[in-house]
C-alpha cells in the first residue's frame, strides 16, 4: 500500500491525454438504466426507467428522481449511491444559499455547485470520480431550465437530452419529435414515448419515473396512478 | 463615550413613490474633535442600490470593502445586480459572522428592487434586520431624526419634495447633535436616474 | 452630618458693626447632605448627574484698552445639544464679569454668591473691589469645597483701580493672574487662532474681531462648543457687550462670511447642486 508511483492518485493523465478513470466513469453512466428530459415552453419534464433486480423488491422504495429545491429535480443514470452523495451535497448548498441570501438558489447556480463537486472528485487523491450523469430541471426567474451534468464536471444546457443505454436511439428519437413550442403536457408524452422506445417489457406507471414542474415553480414527481394516466393518453 | 459615537454620524432613509432618497451628514470627528467634513458615509454599490453606513468609520470602511467584494463576486458568479432585499440579507450574514466581535457599524440599505419598488432597510451592528415602509434612520443623531422623519413624512412623495423633505429632517436633526453636521449629502435614487446633491449647513 | 458651609459666609466686614444685613445672608445657604450609606459613591453618583454641561469655549485677555471677554452658547449633555443660546458670561457687577465653563449650575451659583460679596464689600469700604480680590474670595470657596465634586472652571475679568485684572480660578482650588486665557473643551483651538493673532496694541474692534474669530474657529472644531460667540469689552468705564444673541444678524454674518463659510437655514442654500448623475440604461 502506498508504495505504487500510482498511488497518491487515481485520476492521473495518460500517456495520450486522457483520463481514463472518467472514462471508466462514463461508461457506468452508459451502462445505467436510460433517464431523459425535455424542455418544454412551460416547464420541464426528467424522466427514467426504474428496472428492478427482482419482481420481490417494493418498487414504492425506490427513488430515482429527487427534490434538490422547492424548484428544482433531479435524476441520475448510473450509480445509485454515487447520486445519492451528490444529491445530499447540492441539498446543502442550496441551503447554504437560502441560508446567505433568503432566497432560493438559481438553478443555474446549483448546478454549478453540482458541477464543482463532481469535478473535484476527478482531481483529488483518494478518492473516484462521480459514476453519473445527471439531469437538472428547474424553473426559475431564467424560466424552464434542463442541465445535464458529467461526472467529468461538465456541463451543458439542454433543450432535451438522455442517458444511459439507450442514449443514442433516445437522443435520435427526441430530436425528431422536439420542437421549440411544446407545451409541457406534450412533452411527458414524448418523454414516455422516447423510453418506451427501447423499453424491454411492459412499461408501466411501476416501472418508470416522471418529475414535471411547470410555471408555478414547484416540482413534482408524479405518481403511479398518473403516469398510468398519461400512459393511456399515449396509447 | 459608546464607541458608536466615536466619530459622530447621521444617516437617513426615506422612501417616495417610486424613488427613495439616503442622505448622510459629513462630519467625521474623533469624539468632540471634528477632522473632516467632507467624509463619504453613504457608499453606491450598484446603479439602484446604496448603503450608508452609520457608526466607527474605520469598520464602516472595511465593511464596505467587503460588502463591494461580496457583491462583485455575486455579479460574477450570477451575472446579474443583486436584489436590494437580498443585498440585505447579505449584510445581515456577514455582520452575524462576527457576532462576538462586530462591526461597529449600523448599516442602512437603501435600493429599488423588482419592478423598481422602492426598498429600505437597517439593521444592527450584529445583523438583526429593521425592515420600513417609510424611512430608517442610524447614528448619533438618530433620536432627532426619528423626531424629525416621524413629523415631516408623507407617503407617496415625489422625488424633489423627497428631496427637500428628507434635507430638512436631516438638517433639523443633525442640529441637536454634537457629534454629526459640518454638512449633508443626499442621494435621491428614481429608476432612470441619480441626483447627488450637498447640502450647506451650520458648521458647528 | 451638615457641609462646612463657611464658604458661603461673608468675611467680618473690616468697617461697621455686624450688621442685619450681613447676618441675614450669611445664615441663608445651608446643604443638607444625604443619608446615604456610602457618601463617596452617592457623591460620585451626584457629580455625574451635575457633570454634563461640559462642552464650552470661553477665553478672555488683556490688551492695552481693556479686557476681552468672549464665549459661545452651546450647552450640551452628552452628544445631546440641549441649548444653542446660552448665556455663558456672567456679569458679576458693571465693571466685572466671569466666565462658565463646567458645571452649569455650580458656576451660576458661585457667581452670584460672588456677586453678592463683592456688593458687600463696596458697601462696606464704599469702593469696588478689585478683580485680584475677588478672584481670590472665588478661589477661597471653591478650595473650601475642593475633591466635593463641584466642576467650576472660570475667568475673573474686570476693570479696577489697578486698571484690567484677569483671573483664571477652577474648582481644584487653581487661580491665576494671567493676559490671556480660554477655558473648556474648545479652548485649544481657540488659543490657536488667539495666540496667532494676538498684539497688545489693538483697537478695541481689532480685539473683539480676534476674539470673535478664536470664538467661531473652536465651535468648527469642537462638537461640544457652538452657537453664537458673544463678546464683551471691559474699559475704564465697565463693561460693553459688543456681540451675541443677535449674532446671526446680516451685518455679521456677511462679515464672517471668509471665516465662518456657512450659516444657512433654508430653501435657497439646499438647492446648491453639486452633481448629478443620470444613469446611462433608463
Amino acid at each position: 500500500m502506498g508504495d505504487s508511483q500510482y498511488s497518491f492518485s487515481l485520476t492521473t493523465f495518460s500517456p495520450s491525454g486522457k483520463l481514463v478513470q472518467i472514462e471508466h466513469a462514463l461508461m457506468a453512466v452508459g451502462s445505467g438504466q436510460t433517464s431523459l428530459g425535455i424542455k418544454a415552453a412551460n416547464g420541464v419534464v426528467i424522466a427514467t426507467e426504474k428496472k428492478l433486480p427482482s419482481v420481490l423488491v417494493d418498487e414504492t422504495s425506490v427513488k430515482k428522481i429527487q427534490c434538490l429545491t422547492e424548484n428544482i429535480g433531479v435524476v441520475y443514470s448510473g450509480m445509485g449511491p454515487d447520486s445519492r452523495v451528490l444529491v445530499r451535497k447540492s441539498r446543502k448548498q442550496a441551503s447554504k444559499y437560502h441560508w446567505l441570501y433568503k432566497e432560493s438558489i438559481p438553478v443555474t447556480q446549483l448546478v454549478r455547485e453540482t458541477a464543482a463537486v463532481m469535478q473535484e472528485f476527478t482531481q483529488s487523491g483518494g478518492v473516484r470520480p462521480f459514476g453519473v450523469s445527471l439531469l437538472v430541471a428547474g424553473y426559475d426567474d431564467n424560466g424552464p431550465q434542463l442541465y445535464q451534468v458529467d461526472p467529468s464536471g461538465s456541463y451543458f444546457s439542454w433543450k432535451a437530452s438522455a442517458m444511459g443505454k439507450n442514449v443514442s436511439n433516445a437522443k435520435t428519437f427526441l430530436e425528431k419529435r422536439y420542437t421549440d413550442d411544446m407545451e409541457l403536457d406534450d412533452a411527458v408524452h414524448t418523454a414516455i414515448l422516447t423510453l418506451k422506445e427501447g423499453f424491454e417489457g411492459q412499461i408501466s406507471g411501476k416501472n418508470i419515473e416522471i418529475g414535471i414542474i411547470d410555471a408555478n415553480r414547484k416540482f413534482r414527481v408524479l405518481t403511479p396512478t398518473e403516469i398510468d394516466d398519461y400512459l393511456a393518453e399515449v396509447e | 463615550m459608546s464607541i458608536f459615537e466615536y466619530n459622530g454620524s447621521a444617516v437617513v432613509a426615506m422612501v417616495g413613490k417610486n424613488c427613495f432618497a439616503l442622505a448622510s451628514d459629513r462630519r467625521l470627528g474623533v469624539q468632540l474633535q471634528t477632522l473632516a467634513t467632507d467624509f463619504q458615509k453613504i457608499y453606491k454599490i450598484h446603479d439602484k442600490l446604496y448603503v450608508g453606513l452609520s457608526g466607527l468609520a474605520t469598520d464602516a470602511q472595511t465593511l464596505y470593502q467587503r460588502l463591494v467584494f461580496r457583491h462583485k463576486l455575486y455579479q460574477l458568479r450570477e451575472e446579474r445586480g443583486i436584489k436590494p432585499e437580498t443585498f440585505a440579507s447579505l449584510v445581515s450574514a456577514l455582520l452575524y459572522e462576527k457576532r462576538f466581535g462586530p462591526y461597529f457599524c449600523q448599516p442602512v440599505i437603501a435600493g429599488l428592487g423588482e419592478d423598481d419598488k422602492p426598498f429600505i432597510c437597517t439593521m444592527d451592528s450584529i445583523g438583526a434586520k429593521e425592515l420600513a415602509k417609510d424611512f430608517v434612520v442610524a447614528g448619533t443623531a438618530s433620536e432627532s431624526l426619528y423626531g424629525a422623519c416621524e413629523s415631516m413624512y408623507k407617503p407617496d412623495m415625489e422625488p424633489e419634495e423627497l428631496f427637500e423633505t428628507v434635507s430638512q429632517a436631516l438638517l433639523a436633526s443633525v442640529d441637536r447633535d454634537c457629534l454629526s453636521g459640518w454638512g449633508g449629502h443626499v442621494f435621491i435614487v428614481t429608476p432612470s436616474q441619480v441626483i447627488e446633491r450637498t447640502l450647506k449647513a451650520r458648521m458647528d | 452630618m451638615k457641609l462646612d458651609t463657611s464658604g458661603l459666609e461673608t468675611f467680618a466686614p473690616f468697617h461697621g458693626a455686624n450688621g442685619d444685613l450681613c447676618g441675614e445672608l450669611s445664615s441663608v445657604p445651608s446643604f443638607s447632605l444625604p443619608k446615604a450609606d456610602n457618601f463617596d459613591d452617592f457623591q460620585k453618583k451626584a457629580v455625574q448627574m451635575v457633570k454634563p454641561a461640559k462642552g464650552t469655549t470661553t477665553l478672555a485677555f488683556i490688551f492695552k484698552e481693556g479686557v476681552i471677554v468672549a464665549a459661545d452658547s452651546r450647552a450640551s449633555m452628552g452628544g445631546y445639544i440641549s441649548s444653542q443660546s446660552v448665556k455663558k458670561i456672567i456679569e458679576i457687577n458693571p465693571y466685572m464679569l466671569g466666565t462658565m465653563a463646567g458645571g452649569a449650575a455650580d458656576c451660576q451659583f458661585w457667581h452670584r454668591n460672588l456677586g453678592i460679596k463683592c456688593r458687600l464689600h463696596e458697601l462696606a469700604n464704599k469702593r469696588r473691589i478689585s478683580v485680584t480680590g475677588a478672584s481670590k474670595l472665588l478661589a477661597n470657596i471653591l478650595y473650601s469645597y475642593r475633591g466635593m465634586g463641584l466642576s467650576v472652571g472660570t475667568m475673573i475679568a474686570g476693570w479696577d483701580e489697578t486698571g484690567p485684572g484677569l483671573y483664571y480660578v477652577d474648582s481644584e482650588g487653581g487661580r491665576l493672574k494671567g493676559t490671556r486665557f480660554s477655558v473648556g473643551s474648545g479652548s485649544p483651538y481657540a488659543y490657536g487662532v488667539l495666540d496667532n493673532g494676538y498684539r497688545y496694541d489693538m483697537s478695541v474692534e481689532e480685539a473683539a474681531e480676534l476674539a470673535r474669530r478664536s470664538i467661531y474657529h473652536a465651535t468648527f472644531r469642537d462638537g461640544a462648543s457652538g452657537g453664537v460667540a458673544s463678546v464683551y469689552y471691559v474699559g475704564p468705564n465697565g463693561w460693553k457687550k459688543l456681540s451675541g444673541d443677535d449674532h446671526l444678524s446680516k451685518k455679521d454674518v456677511s462679515k464672517k462670511e471668509k471665516t465662518r463659510p456657512v450659516r444657512c437655514i433654508g430653501y435657497k442654500l439646499l438647492n446648491h447642486v453639486l452633481r448629478t448623475e443620470f444613469l446611462v440604461d433608463g
